[in-house]
């Protein structure tokens, strides 16, 4: 079962690399490929992965319609316009990595732990087409905790692993992380869908330290108090509207108007042309993350 | 403005205050030698995570100065003396020579000059042969003279191309030999002792400036992060035509470490504009000439 799910996801990824690789490169991957998958010890593949960089550049996938839409049908979420040559490559070398369970993870751990920047990129990224996906949730979980944004940015944007697989827990730290290092919420997956009540809290807290501090708060988390919307949030949200920061008053007035609050309602009512252009949709998260991405981070 | 390369720096025990001077004074790429951490290791486990951080952590944090960051691998001679450990370590070797930006073997040969510093380093040079890369030669800081004799000498035994090696650590006593003999000759600028600016001005102006380059060897001893942009202003000061202080403050250094097909002059005088995206929140260095934000460095992620 694992084997044939792994043969229909690597020949879709040939599919990408052939639409924008060199011959020459496909050529060395086809051969590194064939002696993978008959070895018994991972060394050949470990090198291949490595190597890699020296065939594919970090160019992005050339994408049409009909492949993103048979990448989703693959797999749910599964978004590869954002993914370039080299880790479609490593990705396909890693489907290619024949060995029983045990050894499987052992040598997948490894080349996590040992794994430079982008090779780490590709393998977080990567997780959603992997075979043996529970054992595969701590290391994910653990990943999360780095501070490089490229390794970061693998695990949590535009990755349907840890909507599918995060315990809430580790949900909602992988999200106040994601505001922490200033990340585009709006790429994560789920994030409207997978919003708690203790998430809502922990945003809220966060905005409060940072206003402590002196220091602005990103938009985008109001995002995340709009289904638990009370009187505490809206104070809060009071608070933002009086921003002197557009950009943070249409998070404001987003998150009041997405909200079924009455009172939340009422407050933007004060706000006439901040509502006409919520109202518009001229406003919407993922405009506020985009902008706040390009012009405040 | 002038750009420069240091192509030795141990930049893991150096503070963030050392990485913003250096690309203020132009230092637009680093290479990190793996070496000692000052006491030897007593766990392969050390040396893993070690060869890890040059290649992930180090990086990441060099490219938030606006650096680029390369490394060579290996294991040093004074660590090769722990022959247990030393075979552990040989064995992981494999898993990070073949990485993106490690541009040589490295830096590797003699220290006490024994016989496991010597099996270690013959073994070492074969590696180097089967996946075609630059060897970086660390001379030993006593008995220098025979010691960088020997590393040479035996290099050749497996024979190794000369203009494939970087003999480092040089002095006015081994560099004639090692000019005549076909190598790169690097040359470490130590602060107070061994080997000054000012020495250094006499040899190029001796020498010319083929195959020289200079180095800072910053670790965690004393030691000057600025030790190549000060070197090349002294340089100047003293009469050194300019093409000269480029190629052995810059040039030389791209050339040999080049051959290893992982560092590129485009590497950062095109930084892919996706890397602009993938810095950490805030930081103003990355945004050379931009205004700074209101809240500036101090907003960049606590680690």
């Amino acid at each position: 079962m694992i084997m044939k799910q792994n043969q229909e996801y690597s020949l879709f990824l040939l599919g990408l690399l052939e639409n924008s690789a060199e011959q020459q490169s496909l050529d060395w991957l086809e051969q590194k490929v064939s002696k993978i998958k008959d070895a018994s010890s991972p060394t050949g593949f470990f090198l291949a992965f490595s190597q890699a960089s020296r065939f594919f550049s970090k160019d992005p996938l050339k994408l049409s319609d009909a492949k993103k839409n048979k990448a989703v049908q693959l797999v749910e979420g599964f978004d590869p316009s954002h993914w370039n040559l080299l880790q479609s490559a490593r990705t396909y070398l890693l489907l290619h990595l024949n060995l029983e369970q045990e050894d499987w993870l052992e040598a997948v751990n490894q080349l996590f732990e040992t794994g430079d920047l982008y090779e780490q990129a590709a393998l977080y990224a990567a997780l959603p087409l992997l075979p043996f996906q529970e054992e595969l949730l701590p290391r994910a979980i653990d990943g999360c905790r780095t501070n490089m944004t490229l390794v970061f940015d693998a695990i949590a944007l535009n990755n349907p692993f840890p909507r599918r697989n995060f315990p809430e827990l580790n949900w909602n730290q992988l999200v106040l992380k994601a505001i922490f290092m200033q990340r585009p919420l709006y790429q994560i997956q789920g994030l409207e869908e997978r919003r708690n009540r203790a998430l809502a809290e922990i945003a809220s807290d966060f905005a409060h330290e940072r206003w402590a501090a002196g220091r602005n708060v990103m938009p985008e988390l109001w995002r995340l108090v709009v289904p638990f919307m009370n009187d505490q949030y809206l104070a809060d949200l009071r608070q933002v509207l009086s921003s002197t920061d557009s950009l943070e008053q249409e998070g404001g007035a987003l998150a009041l108007y997405q909200s079924d609050f009455a009172p939340a309602k009422a407050l933007l009512a004060d706000f006439p042309d901040l509502l006409t252009q919520v109202e518009s949709g001229e406003i919407t998260w993922e405009k506020i993350g985009i902008e706040f991405q390009n012009s405040r981070v | 403005m002038a750009r420069y390369i240091d192509p030795h720096i141990h930049l893991v025990s150096r503070t963030t205050d050392d990485y913003e001077a250096m690309q203020k004074a132009g230092i637009v790429a680093t290479i990190e030698p793996a070496f000692w951490l000052g006491q030897p290791r007593t766990e392969v486990g050390s040396f893993k995570d070690y060869f890890s951080t040059l290649v992930g952590w180090e990086r990441f944090r060099a490219s938030q100065f606006g650096i680029v960051h390369y490394c060579t691998m290996g294991l040093n001679s004074k660590e090769a003396n722990n022959i247990p450990l030393a075979e552990q370590v040989m064995e992981l070797l494999p898993l990070y020579v073949g990485k993106e930006g490690v541009v040589a073997i490295g830096e590797i040969g003699y220290d006490d000059q024994t016989e496991a510093e010597d099996r270690f380093y013959r073994e070492q040079l074969e590696l180097a042969k089967e996946v075609d890369l630059p060897v970086l030669i660390h001379t030993p800081h006593r008995d220098k003279k025979k010691g960088t004799y020997r590393s040479m000498d035996v290099a050749e035994e497996h024979g190794m191309d000369p203009g494939w090696i970087i003999v480092d650590h040089n002095n006015e006593e081994t560099v004639k030999e090692v000019l005549d003999r076909g190598y790169w000759a690097g040359f470490t600028i130590y602060p107070h002792t061994k080997m000054g600016s000012e020495r250094m001005v006499e040899i190029v102006k001796q020498y010319g400036p083929e195959r020289i380059i200079v180095n800072s060897a910053a670790d965690w001893g004393i030691s000057d992060p600025l030790a190549v942009p000060k070197t090349a202003d002294l340089m100047r000061k003293m009469g050194i035509p300019e093409e000269h202080v480029q190629l052995v403050t810059y040039k030389n250094a791209l050339a040999a470490f080049s051959l290893s097909g992982q560092m590129h002059e485009d590497d950062w005088l095109k930084a892919p504009p996706i890397d602009q995206t993938k810095k950490m929140g805030g930081n103003s260095v990355l945004r050379g000439g931009q205004v700074p934000r209101v809240e500036g460095p101090s907003d960049r992620v606590e680690n």
